[in-house]
């Protein structure tokens, strides 16, 4: 059974996909955007994770970090190596995930306090976050980043379609 | 000829060597947009430059510069009371030396001030500087000190006593002004003193916050 086509000949599934490869880079532009803008209160907020101890490496990851990711949401956007660019995203996803719950779990052992009650701004363009609701939206992202890493979200790609070069046969 | 074949599907990914290769040119080239973007942003950073000069490590459990509010804040403890101690025998380390806001009001109060022998340097950000700061107070953000540094330079020169300020709390921002004028800008370190407590507890002193330019004359709180 032929699934019903949307205008623009998608089908629902396709627009669905569309939809979550814009949600996940409009999500990225935002937050890539939001640090960008302010690159020393990011780097303010790096420094306090402690992981690097380098100056050229901290500030190179304050730069980059940004407007890479503001980078990689017009990518999904324009619908351009959509799969290269879902995987960098899921990588960073996962890493930025881990580090926060580790800077939460700590956070926490200081003040005693439910894991879900730990607030703080971890520095990832959303202002201070309840650590749960934080994971959860980070979980939910790295979801999105798998699915279209997986091949979904293909349709209204910039490079999508072209014409077959398949061996043509004269009617 | 018509071709009537259906589209084929391709470019936005494929086989695992292709998706890697793929990944591998989005990290080289969005690399390359992001120091561009850097370089061409007012605000972009300076990848060389040392911006925490105090080398102070920083608390790993985060505690913001301005307390908490009741609701929709951080909900991190305020600074332990020992931070004040701490504070001063970091700055000691560095050279530098701590004052309290009593010290702070009579330095404000001194007629010297007038006469730009005492000068305040406000090393908060832009917004927050034309939010409120004290009266007559020069700004100096330390994360682009080339844009403050050619105003800034000769009152300094001029000046006995500097006192530079931040938020307050943990923020560091003073230090790094105070080490930059120091270490780059040649102004003795005997001259410069650090408000630990910051805007945060003069405005909540209710002392004198000019709002805007540097002797605006938009104040709150005048001085009776």
């Amino acid at each position: 059974m032929k699934r019903p086509l949307l205008p623009g000949g998608f089908t629902a599934p396709d627009a669905a996909n569309v939809a979550a490869r814009w949600l996940l880079g409009g999500l990225f532009i935002y937050m890539g955007w939001r640090k960008a803008i302010h690159p020393e209160l990011f780097l303010k907020m790096l420094r306090e994770y402690q992981m690097v101890q380098s100056t050229l490496a901290l500030n190179c990851i304050a730069i980059g970090v940004p407007w890479f990711e503001v980078f990689c949401g017009l990518l999904l956007l324009a619908g351009i190596a959509v799969r290269g660019t879902a995987l960098w995203l899921a990588g960073m996803l996962a890493v930025f995930t881990v580090v926060v719950y580790h800077r939460a779990l700590g956070v926490q052992a200081a003040q005693a306090i439910p894991f879900c009650k730990v607030k703080f701004d971890c520095g990832c363009g959303g202002g201070p976050e309840f650590i749960c609701a934080k994971l959860s939206q980070n979980i939910g992202m790295f979801l999105l980043a798998a699915w279209l890493l997986a091949g979904r979200g293909r349709a209204a790609c910039a490079f999508y379609t072209r014409p077959s070069r398949a061996p043509r046969h004269p009617l | 000829m018509i071709d009537n074949s259906p589209p084929v599907k391709r470019s936005c990914g494929g086989q695992p060597g292709k998706i890697l290769r793929q990944a591998a040119w989005v990290g080289v080239i969005g690399v390359a947009f992001a120091f561009l973007a850097n370089q061409l942003s007012p605000r972009g950073l300076n990848p060389a430059m040392n911006y925490f000069p105090g080398d102070a490590k920083p608390s790993t459990v985060p505690a913001p510069a301005v307390p908490p509010p009741t609701s929709g804040g951080s909900n991190v403890p305020p600074p332990a009371p020992s931070s004040a101690d701490a504070l001063a025998a970091r700055l000691k380390k560095n050279g530098l030396q701590l004052l309290d806001r009593a010290g702070v009001e009579e330095l404000f109060h001194d007629p010297r001030r007038q006469e730009n022998l005492i000068m305040f340097i406000d090393a908060r950000n832009e917004d927050h500087y034309q939010e409120g700061h004290i009266p007559g107070a020069f700004e100096f953000y330390p994360y682009h000190p080339e844009k403050y540094l050619e105003t800034v330079l000769t009152p300094c020169q001029l000046a006995g006593q500097i006192i530079v300020y931040c938020t307050g709390g943990d923020c560091e921002d003073s230090e790094s002004a105070a080490l930059f004028l120091r270490d780059a800008g040649g102004v003795p370190g005997a001259k410069l003193l650090i408000y630990g407590g910051g805007m945060t507890e003069w405005e909540a002193a209710g002392l004198p916050v000019e709002s805007g330019p540097r002797n605006s004359g938009n104040l709150r709180n005048p001085v009776p």
